[in-house]
C-alpha cells in the first residue's frame, strides 16, 4: 500500500465540479418540467367577469386549462379555447382559439382582485402546478353589479 | 494527543498504510481521507435527495452520482495500492469476524422482533418480497462503502478507535435520514460494524449481519415505523 499522489486531489476536485454541474442541471430541468416559462396570457375585467387568453408557446396548438382565483380563493376553471383573433395577429399563437371568459356572480360590491393561472400537468400526471398568466386584475363591483376597472388602469400592455 | 506522524507510523505497522509518503504535502495528506469520505457521502445524498426532488424516480440519473462515487473509491484504492484483501474481501478472518458479530446481531434481531411484536400486537403481517433475495448483495455493497472505504479512510485520518467509529456511524446514520427510527438504528449499527471491522476486517461477515438485521426489520416492523425502509426524499412518498 502506498500514499496517494496529487492525482487523487485532482479526481476529488473533478468529481465535485461534475456533481455541482449535475445538481445545477437537475434544478433547472426539474423547474422547467414542473413550471415551464412557456405560458403567456392576459386578462381584463368585463361587465360581469374576467376575460382574456392563454397560450403555451412550447405547445402552440394546446388549449391551456386556466383557473380563476378571486381575492385569493379558487373560483372556477375552464379550457381557454374561445375565439380571440387578436392573439395570432399579435403573434402570440398560431390560431385564434385561446380565449377564456369567466362570468363572476355573487361578489359583494367593492374592490376585488382576480388572478388567472395556467394549469400544468407533469411527471406522468403526478404533479400539477399553477402559473399566473398576465398580471393581477384589480376591479371594482359597483352597487349596480357592473364590474369596472379601477381609475387610471390601462390593459393594452400585452400587444406585441 | 498523538501527532499525525505517529498515527501514520502506527497505521503503517497495523497494515493500513505500508509505504513512505510521497508527493502530497503533509497538510493535504492528513485531510485527504476526510475529503474522500465527504465526497462519497455527498454523492449518496445527491442520489437520495436531489435527484428525487428535481427529477423524481429516475434510476439512470441516480446512477450518475453513485457511479462517480464508485469511480472515486476504486481510483482511491488504486492510488493507495489497496487490494481486495486490504479492504476486507477475504475469507481468512471470516470466522473471527462472525464470532465478534454473532452476539450484537442476535441481540439486534431479538430487540427488533420484540419491538415489532409489541407494536403490531403479535401480527407481523409484512409480506415476503422476492427482492429480499438480493439483500446480501445490497448489504455487501453498503458494507464495502461503509467499512471497506469510509472506515479505512477514517482510520487513516483519525486513527483506529472511537473517533473513526463515531465518524462512520454518523455518516451511516445521515444517509438514512429522514426516517428517525432508521437513523437511530443505523447509528447503533454503524458503531457495532465499525468496531468489528477495525478488529477483523471482513466484509462478507458484515454483509451477513447486515442482511439478517435488514430482513428482520423488513419482515417484523410495521411500515408506520419504517415506511418500507425508504430513505432520502423517497421517504415522504
Amino acid at each position: 500500500m502506498k500514499l496517494p499522489s496529487t492525482n487523487l486531489v485532482n479526481a476529488l476536485i473533478g468529481k465535485a465540479i461534475l456533481e455541482t454541474l449535475l445538481v445545477g442541471s437537475l434544478a433547472i430541468i426539474g423547474f422547467l418540467m414542473v413550471l415551464p416559462p412557456s405560458f403567456h396570457g392576459w386578462g381584463e375585467v368585463t361587465d360581469h367577469g374576467v376575460a382574456g387568453w392563454a397560450v403555451n408557446s412550447g405547445s402552440p396548438w394546446e388549449r391551456v386549462e386556466v383557473q380563476l382565483f378571486v381575492d385569493g380563493k379558487f373560483f372556477a376553471t375552464q379550457v381557454a379555447n374561445g375565439s380571440r383573433p387578436d392573439v395570432p395577429s399579435a403573434l402570440w399563437a398560431l390560431d385564434e382559439w385561446h380565449g377564456y371568459a369567466f362570468e363572476i356572480n355573487s361578489l359583494s360590491a367593492g374592490e376585488h382582485e382576480a388572478r388567472v393561472y395556467a394549469l400544468r400537468t407533469s411527471r406522468q400526471a403526478t404533479k400539477k402546478s399553477l402559473q399566473q398568466v398576465g398580471t393581477p386584475i384589480p376591479f371594482i363591483v359597483g352597487t349596480d353589479g357592473i364590474f369596472r376597472k379601477p381609475p387610471g388602469r390601462i390593459d393594452e400592455g400585452w400587444r406585441r | 494527543m498523538a501527532s499525525f506522524e505517529s498515527r501514520l507510523e502506527e497505521s503503517m505497522r497495523a497494515g493500513v498504510v505500508k509505504t513512505s509518503r510521497e508527493q502530497l504535502p503533509a497538510g493535504v495528506e492528513r485531510w485527504l481521507p476526510l475529503w474522500e469520505i465527504a465526497s462519497v457521502v455527498t454523492s449518496c445524498l445527491i442520489a437520495e435527495w436531489a435527484v428525487f426532488v428535481f427529477i423524481g424516480r429516475n434510476k439512470l440519473i441516480m446512477a450518475i452520482p453513485i457511479g462517480l462515487a464508485f469511480a472515486l473509491m476504486l481510483y482511491s484504492h488504486w492510488e493507495r495500492g489497496e487490494g481486495l484483501r486490504d479492504i476486507g474481501l477475504r475469507v481468512d478472518n471470516f470466522v473471527a469476524s462472525c464470532r465478534l458479530l454473532f452476539i450484537p446481531t442476535a441481540l439486534a434481531v431479538i430487540l427488533i422482533v420484540t419491538f415489532g411484536w409489541l407494536t403490531s400486537h403479535g401480527d407481523f403481517g409484512a409480506p415476503w418480497r422476492w427482492r429480499f433475495v438480493a439483500l446480501p448483495v445490497w448489504a455487501l455493497l453498503q458494507q464495502y462503502v461503509l467499512n471497506g472505504f469510509i472506515n479505512r479512510r477514517a482510520q487513516m485520518a483519525l486513527g483506529a478507535g472511537a473517533k473513526g467509529i463515531a465518524l462512520i456511524a454518523i455518516a451511516f446514520s445521515i444517509l438514512h435520514l429522514p426516517s428517525p427510527l432508521l437513523a437511530l438504528l443505523t447509528l447503533g449499527a454503524g458503531i457495532t460494524w465499525g468496531f468489528v471491522y477495525q478488529r477483523a476486517p471482513n466484509l462478507y461477515a458484515l454483509a451477513l449481519s447486515h442482511s439478517a438485521v435488514s430482513l428482520t426489520l423488513a419482515l417484523t416492523i410495521s411500515p408506520y415505523w419504517l415506511n418500507g425502509l425508504r430513505v432520502g426524499f423517497k421517504y415522504f412518498g
